[in-house]
């Protein structure tokens, strides 16, 4: 096996191809590297990131106007019921599992996953059954339409028959497997196999909200496996288990959301992690209120499990009064965390390199998409607005907001980590304006859209409905955004054999354990451990005259 | 020392353009119904009801969101790195910890009581034979059905993709609503009216509220339903009562 060690010291020298492309391939579809795993599915997931953009960008063109332009009624379902699976299904929860394979094993100095082969049978499960539900497109009758909460009756086969939607069930059933395992993976990794020294208490919180998602991974997945296999079931073998003779609307609904809502929060975790590593390092603090934070984050997965009904609001079904105070106690250790993020940056020594840029990002755009969660947590106002447009607003601030915006601080932070080499700050900076400008431009004015009454999944509308010049100030808004990867495809590139880092931690005051190794880290991570007293070892390791207060 | 006045005059701009802009953000919403954030006014019961709920949460959110957004730009201002200066590493103050916890608890109590009120008071529905109008409102793939069930006898109009119905209804006069679907799950939504509920096949939903403003509001199915989903339309047409009796006699003469 090649080490990182040899490959740095290779690419140090001028270029040679000391491997070749077979070798590579073979290297690639065997490995059980937790890092080189991560890596790729970063790589996957980018991907599906792009291809999930294209689809908006098609529904994006389709609105701009009213009347059918580009595609059909049936493709536009198609092209959002996609959108939506791959953009939440094929792409943020798995990033949520690179970013916890590179990052994780390093926070807590262990040598790799607890099951490295478990870990590579996670990546396979999730790149075909994600390649699976998108083959869709490839049948005659084209890829499912019936939205990516799937409602039944319209998902069985009487309402949406063909292959396709075949595909996406079973596809997603598999990646939701490979998700679990991921999960199982991650849980026994924390809790077996930290080092020396790095008790729970002393791990960053990155870590920590890798555990806690990893848990709501146990919780939420399965239900939604059985879910999607009863489906299948109904399709193929013609069982009555959603048949809504026997109560199988709402017995969908409320197995959807039970998944759907500690989704959220798998989505959210992580990235919150992210943004939590990245405000320290460029305040030159510790964290504020460590514990504080990590109590918010516990009590954040213990409430999401008991919210999943205030999807179903309008469906008349629910107890209403319980599921809306879940979800507007959801508000307070989320509103604890600002608030640790706040304290952490307080009269910090704060500078903008672009991964700290992004979090500002994410602060501000998540900030107005919590407000309008608050908003819809009240039923009298979530039967105003649910299902329109005001609510799509709503959850790309949420779900854009964090994961998008903390995917790319984690991408400039971590960059370094991972290659070897830092990505250039100017065109960050420019990557980060266009991406803020484009997404608020987009999105900002779906909420006046909501409330004007246009509903989502609405292929079309009519001139006299009022809603064109929001719209076509939407999809100009969509264009930009997607302008915004130009900078940073060509960062990546010009900076590919920028010259090495060569220190263990380039932004110069990180606290957690993956900033004790080199750039990128050795074949099993560590070298040598530092000694681990607190919860910012590298820090200590660093700076061992400063002192800590506040205790 | 030279250049603090700059520096704090250039924060007080910062604040005034945030808070300008939740102001802006708060009452733009449309330039006709800036009292009511969006949302016409005494339109219907629902929206008698909802409404000052609307516009309290946004005045909440609106306090905290340009609150906090001050707390997050304030460091970035005025926290600024000038030299090589490593700053006090405080990691904890209990007072405040405690403060920020508690302080949001209360907002949403206070939010949660009036929600509760106002969403007893929409979903409050009478018997059928409680009350003078009762219409039943069935979804189909992809149109609308809606049956008056006034005494003696009923009417039923029924829509088409290509003719959307209308459902006429009585100003100022409580209506219950029996809603389901035939089919797969639609969702009937009158924005104007602040109201909506899903029509589910199997089960009945109830809804019960008047409209008070005569005139013409559009209603739209919004849970999807498959390729006409965006052409499952209904207009709500509110009439006078003597209107309104004189349309159902009509509709079932003919």
């Amino acid at each position: 096996m090649t080490t990182y060690a040899t490959r740095t010291a290779e690419t140090a020298a001028p270029i040679k191809k000391s491997e070749s492309k077979g070798r590579l391939f073979v290297k690639i579809i065997t490995t059980t590297d937790h890092k080189m795993i991560g890596y790729m599915y970063l790589v996957t997931t980018f991907a599906w990131f792009l291809i999930g953009g294209v689809l908006a960008l098609i529904l994006r063109a389709e609105l701009a106007r009213p009347g059918l332009q580009f595609v059909s009624a049936e493709q536009y379902n198609q092209v959002f019921t996609m959108h939506g699976t791959i953009m939440l299904l094929l792409f943020a929860t798995p990033l949520f599992v690179g970013f916890a394979n590179v990052i994780m094993p390093l926070q807590i100095g262990a040598a790799d996953v607890a099951f490295p082969r478990m870990n590579m049978l996670s990546y396979w499960l999730f790149l075909f059954g994600g390649l699976m539900a998108f083959a869709g497109f490839l049948t005659p009758g084209g890829a499912a339409s019936f939205g990516w909460t799937a409602y039944a009756p319209l998902a069985n086969s009487q309402y949406s028959p063909g292959v396709g939607g075949d595909l996406w069930v079973i596809g997603l059933a598999m990646g939701g497997i490979g998700t679990i395992l991921g999960g199982v993976n991650f849980i026994t990794t924390i809790f077996t196999m930290r080092a020396p020294g790095m008790t729970m208490f002393r791990m960053s919180i990155f870590s920590w909200n890798v555990l806690l998602t990893s848990i709501l991974v146990l919780l939420a997945f399965p239900p939604l496996a059985a879910a999607f296999l009863a489906l299948e079931s109904d399709r193929l073998f013609g069982s009555h288990i959603f048949d809504p003779a026997n109560g199988g609307a709402m017995l969908w609904q409320h197995l959807f959301w039970f998944f759907g809502h500690p989704e959220v929060y798998i989505l959210a975790l992580p990235f919150f992690g992210i943004a939590t590593e990245i405000l320290p390092v460029f305040s030159r603090k510790p964290i504020f209120g460590y514990k504080g934070l990590i109590a918010a984050t516990i009590a954040i997965s213990a409430l999401s499990v008991s919210v999943w009904a205030h999807h179903m609001f309008a469906s008349g079904q629910v107890l209403l009064p319980f599921f809306s105070f879940m979800t507007f106690l959801i508000g307070v250790p989320t509103g604890v965390k600002f608030f640790n993020w706040i304290g952490t940056i307080w009269r910090g020594s704060v500078s903008f390199e672009t991964p700290m840029l992004w979090v500002m990002g994410f602060l501000i755009t998540f900030l107005f998409g919590g407000l309008t969660g608050i908003i819809l947590a009240s039923p009298p106002l979530d039967f105003a607005v649910s299902a329109s447009y005001f609510v799509v607003a709503h959850f790309h601030y949420v779900l854009f907001g964090t994961v998008v915006f903390a995917m790319f601080a984690g991408f400039y932070f971590w960059w370094p980590k991972m290659t070897g080499r830092m990505l250039n700050e100017r065109l960050g900076k420019i990557h980060f304006w266009t991406l803020f400008f484009g997404f608020h431009m987009t999105f900002l004015i779906q909420h006046w859209l909501g409330i004007k009454g246009m509903p989502r999944r609405y292929a079309d509308y009519l001139a006299t409905d009022g809603f064109t010049t929001m719209n076509t100030i939407s999809t100009i808004g969509s264009v930009l955004l997607a302008l915004s990867m130009i900078p940073f495809f060509i960062n990546i590139w010009i900076t590919r054999k920028s010259p090495l880092v060569g220190v263990d931690d380039p932004w110069g005051y990180g606290a957690s354990l993956e900033w004790a190794t080199s750039c990128p880290p050795p074949r099993h991570n560590f070298t040598s451990m530092p000694r681990i007293r607190s919860e910012r070892p590298a820090f200590d390791l660093h700076y061992p005259h400063i002192k800590t207060e506040g205790h | 020392m030279k250049f603090k006045p700059i520096k704090k005059s250039m924060a007080r701009t910062l604040l005034t353009a945030v808070s300008l802009g939740a102001i802006s953000i708060l009452t733009s919403c449309s330039t006709e119904n800036i009292s009511g954030m969006g949302f016409p006014k005494g339109v219907s019961s629902v929206n008698d009801t909802s409404l000052p709920l609307w516009q309290g949460a946004w005045i909440a959110a609106g306090v905290v969101g340009v609150f906090t957004a001050i707390l997050i730009l304030w460091p970035v201002f005025r926290h600024r790195r000038k030299g090589d200066e490593v700053p006090k590493q405080t990691q904890y103050n209990v007072p405040v910890e405690v403060a920020y916890t508690i302080i949001p608890f209360i907002i949403v109590a206070v939010l949660f009581y009036f929600t509760a009120v106002k969403e007893s008071a929409i979903t409050k529905v009478s018997a059928d034979d409680k009350v003078s109008h009762v219409v039943d409102v069935n979804a189909m793939q992809w149109s609308w059905q809606f049956t008056y069930k006034d005494n003696p006898s009923a009417a039923t109009v029924t829509g088409t993709t290509a003719k959307p119905p209308t459902l006429v209804l009585p100003v100022g006069e409580k209506v219950k609503f029996n809603i389901t679907s035939t089919d797969v799950v639609h969702g009937f939504w009158i924005p104007a009216f602040m109201i909506q509920i899903q029509n589910l096949p199997g089960v009945t939903n109830h809804l019960e509220f008047s409209a008070n403003k005569i005139g013409t509001y559009p209603g739209r199915c919004n849970i999807l339903c498959g390729r006409a989903h965006s052409q499952m339309l209904f207009k709500v047409k509110v009439v006078s009562v003597s209107e309104y009796q004189k349309y159902i006699t009509n509709l079932k003469a003919a």
